[in-house]
């Protein structure tokens, strides 16, 4: 831009440092027609009538300040919606899956290991007393059967764990017994061949060799 | 007679004087609200930016004392304030449009991609009166000398003050409101002439 145009802009909103060098301008053919265009433009926009804000919202900002920077009507612009996090989820399945596991394992095996300890009939659960007669005192197993309070702990405070003494489970019990010698097992020596386990026989059991001729 | 804005503000600030609060706020609300107005065309967004400007000036002098060091002009402070809440709620039109908001350092490329929702010509024809047609006019302005006129002619900003508050020299400025003044005068002058011109399909 010019100095001739900037000075007559400067002219028309009374910001000219010389307003008498506006008539010495004016004596220039362009810039008097660039004047003219400005000015009439200008007066337009003079005569726009000014907008002020909706009264409640002055009331509003006026009682703002009254409680000192609280804002009491200040319009609150809503927070956006949070997805709910899917690894909470799973982190909570998986824990308490795992408790639950734990504790269902923790009451079969206590009373797995204590339904051979040879409980009196006042310390045995009720289910555990019909079975009695089935049980195979453990020698071996005093080593890993819990103490005898332990287990009538066990039965006595839970007797759900009663239903560990079915008898599927002392046959296994029986089965382990047998396969197991009186000193822990070596690995070098000879297996129980499987012949002479209860349960199996001909037709049942095969040697591996048999099956791929 | 009137008290300065300076002394208003001291009075609300030190002596808690609500009636100094308010007679600041009715001294220079049509400035403010013109503003907004003419930066947002929406009456009712223009309100909103109003309380929350004021809001901010209120947390402003009572909390952050600092912020306003007494030797700023009053006005000039709070359309600072106002002028940062309007291009944040235009930020934020711009980035429900997925434009993304990072050039902010070029302030003439973030302005051209401001959605242009200025009112067509055909708008512009059916505006009932004089005044109509020349806010339509000014609404159809590019931002920069828009924002210009607006606070030249709303806030009464002078042209030094108004090239302090957008950051830029005074002289692009004044280029700046010349060709607003030019461009308002052609578009009116087109209107009037295509009133006259058959309607073709």
């Amino acid at each position: 831009m010019t100095y001739g145009k900037k000075e007559i802009l400067l002219q028309l909103y009374g910001e000219a440092a010389d307003t008498e060098k506006l008539r010495s301008l004016l004596r220039d053919e362009e810039l008097r027609q660039e004047h003219a265009v400005l000015s009439e433009t200008k007066f337009r926009l003079d005569l726009l009538e000014k907008e002020r804000p909706d009264t409640a919202i002055v009331d509003a900002i006026v009682a703002a300040a009254a409680s000192n920077g609280g804002t009491p009507h200040a319009k609150r612009l809503d927070r956006p919606a949070r997805a709910r996090s899917p690894r909470r989820r799973t982190v909570l399945i998986s824990a308490l899956s795992i408790a639950a596991v734990v504790l269902v394992g923790t009451g079969i095996g206590l009373d797995w290991f204590g339904g051979s300890s040879g409980l009196s009939a006042s310390q045995q659960s009720p289910a555990m007393a019909s079975h009695e007669d089935d049980l195979v005192p453990p020698e071996s197993l005093h080593q890993l059967v819990p103490t005898q309070q332990l287990r009538s702990l066990a039965s006595r405070t839970d007797p759900r764990l009663a239903w560990d003494d079915a008898s599927p489970i002392l046959d296994m019990h029986r089965r382990i017994q047998t396969m197991r010698p009186a000193s822990p097992l070596d690995w070098g020596e000879a297996a129980v061949p499987l012949e002479s386990l209860p349960g199996s026989g001909p037709g049942r059991l095969q040697m591996t060799g048999s099956s791929r001729q | 007679m009137h008290p300065a804005d300076e002394i208003l503000v001291a009075r609300y600030v030190e002596a808690a004087d609500q009636t100094a609060f308010r007679t600041l706020l009715e001294r220079h609300q049509e400035r403010v609200f013109g503003y907004l107005r003419g930066m947002v065309r929406d009456r009712d967004v223009a309100n909103d930016l109003f309380q929350e400007t004021f809001l901010r000036v209120i947390r402003a002098l009572n909390e952050e004392r600092g912020s306003y060091t007494r030797q700023d002009k009053f006005l000039a402070w709070v359309l600072r304030i106002a002028r940062n809440a309007a291009l944040d709620h235009l930020r934020a039109r711009k980035k429900w449009q997925d434009i993304a908001p990072e050039d902010d350092g070029d302030e003439s490329v973030w302005w051209d991609r401001l959605p242009d929702d200025a009112p067509s010509a055909l708008d512009i024809i059916r505006g009932k009166d004089d005044v109509d047609l020349l806010r339509a006019c000014i609404d159809r302005l590019s931002p920069e000398q828009r924002e210009v006129v607006l606070l030249r002619h709303e806030s009464d900003l002078t042209f030094r003050e108004i090239a302090d508050l957008t950051g830029c020299s005074i002289n692009t400025a004044l280029g700046r409101m010349r060709y607003a003044l030019i461009n308002l005068r052609r578009m009116m002058e087109d209107v009037r002439q295509s009133e006259f011109l058959p309607v073709t399909n």
